[in-house]
C-alpha cells in the first residue's frame, strides 16, 4: 500500500487591518468572559472563608472552688458548642485552660494552654514549677512569663485570659460561684497579642 | 494475506504517526551509552505512575470529612482484601520520592546538567520538587489522625505567621478559621487534583525539554552511543523494581502507620512533622521569639531563590563549585539537623538525667512517653473499631470518648491522683503507666474492689500502709479519730491470738472477702464470681453476723456498716460495696449518710447536685472513671471467646 503524502494544515500571515484590530479585541474579550465566569465563580467560593466572622465565645470553665488560692496551676478542658461546616457539636472541648489563685485573691488567672510560639498545647505537671511546651520545648513560669525570656523560642509570655466570676444562687438559699473566662483564640508567632477572630 | 495487526499500526501511523511517536520514544540517543547514572529521573517517574494508581484506587475508597476520613483509612487498613498494601504503597512511595528526588538533584547538580541551553529543565525540575514536597504536605493530613492533624497544624500555625497575607492564607487552606471538613476537603482537592495536574503539567515540560536538548552525557566518549531502548530502558526498569522493593519490605516489615482519629481536644504531645521536614523543624529551634520569621520564612526563602538561580550561577567554573558547595552544605547541614532532632527527641533514652541536662532529658522523656502513649491509644481505637458495634455515624472519637480503659486514666490523673495513688502493690506488676504520688493523701485504687484488694483490707498489715488507710494524716490509722476499722482488723488477728484461731479467722475474712468482692460484680470476676456461689453464701453470713461468733470481741461487719437486713449509718454501706452504681454515688457526695459521713475529713463531693452546671464533675467523666476504675471495658479477646461460644 502507497502512503498518501502527508498534509499539513497551511497557515496565513496575521492580519493587520483596522477592521481585525476589533476581531482581535472582541475576541479577547469575549473569551476572557467566557473562560473566567466560572474560575471567578470557583474563586469567590474558594475565598469564602475570608468574609466567615467568628467571635471568642464566654465559657464557663469551673468553679472557684475548684480552684484553691494555693498558686498551683490547674488544668480545664474548654468546652463549648463548636461548629464545623453543616455540623453544630454541642459540647466539645475547644481548647484548655490552666486557672491558678495566689494566696488571698478572690479570682484566679486564666491562661490558654495554646503555645504563642506555633499554637501546641503547653503542658503542666502538678507539682512541678514550670510549664512546658511540649513541640519547641519553650518553658514559662507560672506566672506565665518566659522562663529565659527573650532567649525563649516564644516570641512572647503565655496568652492571658479575660476572666469573669458569676454567682449562681441554689434552691436551698446557698450559693456557688462560677469562673467564665473569654475564651480568645491569638494569632501565633508575634511579639503582640491579635485575636484571630 | 495482509497481516490484520500490521494493517491496524499502518492505519494509527497514517493518521495519528504513531511510528515515529514510538521510535523519538524509544530511540533517543544516549551519548557514551547507557549508565547507571541516569536512572534516577526514570525511577521518579516510576514513583510517581506509583503514586498516580494508588492515589487513585484509595481515593476510591477514602471520605474526607472529620467524621469519615479516618474511618474510611481504617477501613482501607482494616477491612477492605489488600488495603493495608496499597496504602503502604503510596505511603512509602512517597518517602521514597523524597529520597530519589535528592539523588536525581544531586546527580544533576555534580554533573552539571543544569547548565545551558538546560536551564529550563532544570527549573521545570525545581518546580516538581516543590510540588511533590507540597503533595507529602497536604498527604500528611489525610488520614486525619492524631499525628497528622497535630504535625500539620504546627505547620499552617507557622505559615500564618508570614508576613502580610499569612493569616488570610491560613484562613483559605484551613477553609476557615479552625481545621475541620473543609481543612480535609480542600487539603484533599489539591492533593488529588490540583498539584498532582501542576505535576503532569511540569513534568511533560521536563521530559519534552530533556528531549530536545537530548540526556546530557557525564562523558560522552565512554563509549558508543546506544539507544534508550533497550539498554538504558532495563537499567531503568531494574532501579525501577529495586526502589520497588525497598517500598514493598517497608510496606510488609512495619506497614503505614495509622495513629488514633484527630482529637482537637487531645494534643498529640509528641507532634513531629515528616522525618523528610524535620531539618526544618529543628531549624525553627534556632530562632528564638521575633527572629522565628528567619528560620521559617527569610532564610528557606533565599536558599530557594539561589537554588533556583543556580543554572546562571553555575555558567562559569566558580559559579558550578559554588553550586556543588552549596549543595553539599545544604545536604550535609539538612542530615545533621535532622540527625538532632532526632537526637533531641530521643535524648532520656541514650542518657542518664543529671542536673546539667535535666530540662533537656525531661523534654525528650515527655516526647518519649508521649509517643508511646499516642501508639497505645492508637491500637486501643483500632481494636474498639474492630469490634462487633463497629464505628457509630458520629465518627471513631466518640468511641475514642466513650472507652473507660482510654479516659479513666486521664480523668483519673485530672480529678483524682493529686491524692489517691493507682499502682500495683506488687512490684512485679507495676508499669509506666502506673499514677504514683510520693505522699499519697487516700488509698491506692489499683484493683479496687477485687478479692485481692479486699484480701488487703483485711490485712492487719496491709490495712495500715498508705495503699489502705495509712497514707498521711489519715484519721482511720491507728490512733486517729476513726481508726475502729483499721483497729478491728489488727486486733482481731492480733499477736495474743493463737495460731489455731488465727487459720480459723484468715478462713473467715477470706470468705469475706470472697463475698464482698462478689457485690461488686466486677467483669473480670463474674465467672469466678458464679464458680464460688458457695464460699460467697458463707461469707455473706459471716459478714451478716456470723464473724461475731467467730471473733473474740464478738463483734462482726454489720455492728458498724449496712449490710442485707442489718442497717447501720456513719460507715460505709457494704450492699453492692464497689459496684458500679455504690461507686458512682459515692463520688458524688462520699459524705453522704451511706458512706462516710462525718467521717469524710477529705474527699470532696464530685457531684452532690441534681443540676449537673453545679458539680465539679459532669455524669459521663464519673462513669468513665468507675468504669475503668472497676476493669469495666471492652476486650477483643474476650468478645471472641464469647462469639465462638455461641
Amino acid at each position: 500500500m502507497a502512503k498518501p503524502p502527508k498534509q499539513q494544515p497551511t497557515s496565513l500571515p496575521p492580519p493587520k487591518s483596522r477592521r481585525s484590530f476589533f476581531a482581535v479585541f472582541a475576541a479577547i474579550v469575549t473569551g476572557a468572559i467566557a473562560t473566567l465566569t466560572p474560575l471567578a465563580a470557583g474563586l469567590v467560593t474558594f475565598l469564602s472563608p475570608l468574609l466567615r466572622k467568628s467571635k471568642s465565645p464566654q465559657v464557663r470553665i469551673a468553679l472557684l472552688d475548684q480552684v484553691p488560692d494555693d498558686g498551683m496551676p490547674r488544668y480545664f478542658p474548654v468546652v463549648a458548642d463548636r461548629e464545623d461546616a453543616w455540623n453544630r457539636y454541642p459540647k466539645q472541648r475547644i481548647g484548655a485552660v490552666y486557672l491558678s489563685r495566689q494566696a488571698g485573691e478572690a479570682s484566679p488567672i486564666a491562661f490558654t494552654a495554646k503555645c504563642p510560639h506555633a499554637g501546641c498545647q503547653i503542658g503542666y505537671t502538678a507539682g512541678n514549677d514550670v510549664f512546658q511546651c511540649p513541640c519547641h520545648t519553650s518553658v514559662f513560669n507560672l506566672d506565665g512569663t518566659r522562663s529565659r525570656g527573650d532567649k525563649e523560642v516564644s516570641p512572647r509570655d503565655m496568652d492571658q485570659l479575660p476572666v469573669e466570676l458569676r454567682e449562681i444562687k441554689l434552691a436551698d438559699g446557698g450559693a456557688v460561684t462560677e469562673v467564665w473566662v473569654e475564651y480568645i483564640d491569638f494569632q501565633t508567632g508575634h511579639k503582640e497579642k491579635h485575636p484571630t477572630t | 494475506m495482509t497481516n490484520p495487526m500490521r494493517t491496524v499500526i499502518d492505519w494509527l501511523d497514517d493518521r495519528a504517526g504513531v511510528r515515529d511517536l514510538v521510535h523519538e520514544a524509544l530511540y533517543e540517543s544516549v551519548p557514551g551509552g547507557s549508565r547507571w547514572r541516569y536512572v534516577w529521573g526514570s525511577t521518579l517517574v516510576m514513583a510517581f505512575m506509583t503514586q498516580a494508581v494508588t492515589g487513585i484506587f484509595l481515593w476510591m475508597a477514602y471520605s474526607p470529612s472529620t467524621q469519615t476520613a479516618w474511618e474510611s483509612v481504617f477501613y482501607i487498613e482494616h477491612g477492605m482484601t489488600g488495603g493495608w498494601l496499597l496504602r503502604g504503597l503510596h505511603h512509602y512511595m512517597a518517602q521514597l520520592m523524597i529520597v530519589l528526588l535528592a539523588l536525581h538533584f544531586i546527580q544533576i547538580i555534580w554533573d552539571g546538567a543544569y547548565r545551558a541551553p538546560r536551564e529550563l529543565n532544570f527549573l521545570t525540575g525545581m518546580f516538581l520538587m516543590l510540588i511533590v514536597l507540597g503533595l507529602s504536605f497536604t498527604g500528611y493530613l489525610l488520614p486525619w489522625d492524631q499525628k497528622g492533624y497535630w504535625a500539620t497544624n504546627v505547620g499552617t500555625e507557622l505559615a500564618s505567621q508570614a508576613p502580610v497575607a499569612g493569616a488570610a492564607l491560613k484562613k483559605i487552606a484551613l477553609g476557615g478559621s479552625d481545621y475541620g471538613h473543609q481543612t480535609l476537603t480542600r487539603f484533599f482537592a489539591l492533593h488529588a487534583g490540583v498539584l498532582p495536574a501542576l505535576l503532569v503539567g511540569f513534568l511533560v515540560a521536563h521530559v519534552l525539554l530533556l528531549r530536545r536538548h537530548g540526556l546530557h552525557a557525564k562523558d560522552p566518549r565512554r563509549g558508543p552511543d546506544t539507544a534508550f531502548w533497550p539498554d538504558q530502558v532495563l537499567k531503568d526498569s531494574v532501579a525501577a523494581l529495586g526502589v520497588l522493593a525497598v517500598v514493598l519490605a517497608l510496606t510488609i516489615w512495619k506497614g503505614a502507620e495509622l495513629g488514633a482519629p484527630a482529637d482537637p481536644a487531645n494534643p498529640y504531645n509528641a507532634a513531629r512533622p515528616e522525618w523528610y521536614f524535620l531539618f526544618l523543624f529543628q531549624f525553627l529551634k534556632w530562632f528564638p521569639g521575633e527572629l522565628e520569621i528567619w528560620g521559617a520564612f527569610i532564610i528557606p526563602g533565599i536558599v530557594v531563590a539561589v537554588m533556583f538561580l543556580m543554572p546562571w550561577i553555575g555558567r562559569s567554573r566558580v559559579g558550578h563549585f559554588f553550586n556543588v558547595l552549596l549543595l553539599l552544605v545544604l545536604f550535609g547541614g539538612s542530615a545533621y539537623l535532622t540527625a538532632q532532632a532526632l537526637y533531641d527527641d530521643n535524648f532520656a533514652a541514650m542518657n542518664e538525667r543529671t542536673e546539667e541536662n535535666q530540662a533537656r532529658y525531661d523534654a525528650s522523656q515527655a516526647f518519649i512517653e508521649a509517643k508511646h502513649a499516642a501508639e497505645h491509644d492508637a491500637e486501643r481505637v483500632v481494636e474498639l473499631a474492630l469490634s462487633p458495634t463497629k464505628i457509630p455515624p458520629t465518627g471513631a472519637l466518640t468511641l475514642v470518648y466513650n472507652d473507660p480503659y482510654l479516659q479513666g486514666p486521664k480523668l483519673f490523673k485530672q480529678h483524682c491522683a493529686s491524692c489517691h495513688n493507682y499502682e500495683p502493690i506488687s512490684t512485679e506488676e507495676r508499669s509506666s503507666s502506673d499514677m504514683v504520688n510520693d505522699s499519697p493523701t487516700a488509698p491506692n485504687l489499683y484493683g479496687l474492689g477485687s478479692r485481692k484488694w479486699i484480701e488487703g483490707l483485711l490485712d492487719p498489715d496491709q490495712i495500715a500502709s498508705a495503699h489502705y488507710l495509712g497514707y498521711i494524716d489519715s484519721p482511720f490509722a491507728s490512733g486517729g479519730e476513726y481508726s475502729e476499722m483499721v483497729d478491728f482488723v489488727q486486733e482481731s488477728l492480733g499477736e495474743d491470738v493463737e495460731d489455731e484461731q488465727r487459720k480459723t479467722i484468715q478462713a473467715a475474712f477470706k470468705k469475706i472477702a470472697i463475698a464482698l468482692s462478689a457485690e461488686a460484680n466486677l467483669p473480670e470476676q463474674q465467672a469466678k464470681d458464679r464458680e464460688d456461689a458457695e464460699l460467697v453464701a458463707e461469707g455473706r453470713l459471716l459478714i451478716e453476723g456470723g464473724l461475731a461468733d467467730i471473733l473474740e470481741s464478738g463483734t462482726s461487719c454489720t455492728d458498724c456498716h449496712s449490710f442485707g437486713e442489718m442497717q447501720d449509718i456513719g460507715s460505709p454501706e457494704l450492699d453492692g460495696y464497689m459496684s458500679r452504681q455504690w461507686l458512682i454515688d459515692f463520688i458524688s457526695n462520699p459524705a453522704d449518710e451511706r458512706f462516710y459521713g462525718e467521717s469524710n475529713d477529705r474527699m470532696p463531693a464530685f457531684a452532690p447536685h441534681d443540676d449537673p452546671q453545679l458539680n465539679q464533675m459532669d455524669q459521663k467523666s464519673l462513669q468513665l472513671i468507675v468504669d475503668w476504675l472497676r476493669g469495666d471495658w471492652y476486650r477483643a479477646d474476650k468478645a471472641t471467646t464469647a462469639s465462638k461460644e455461641k
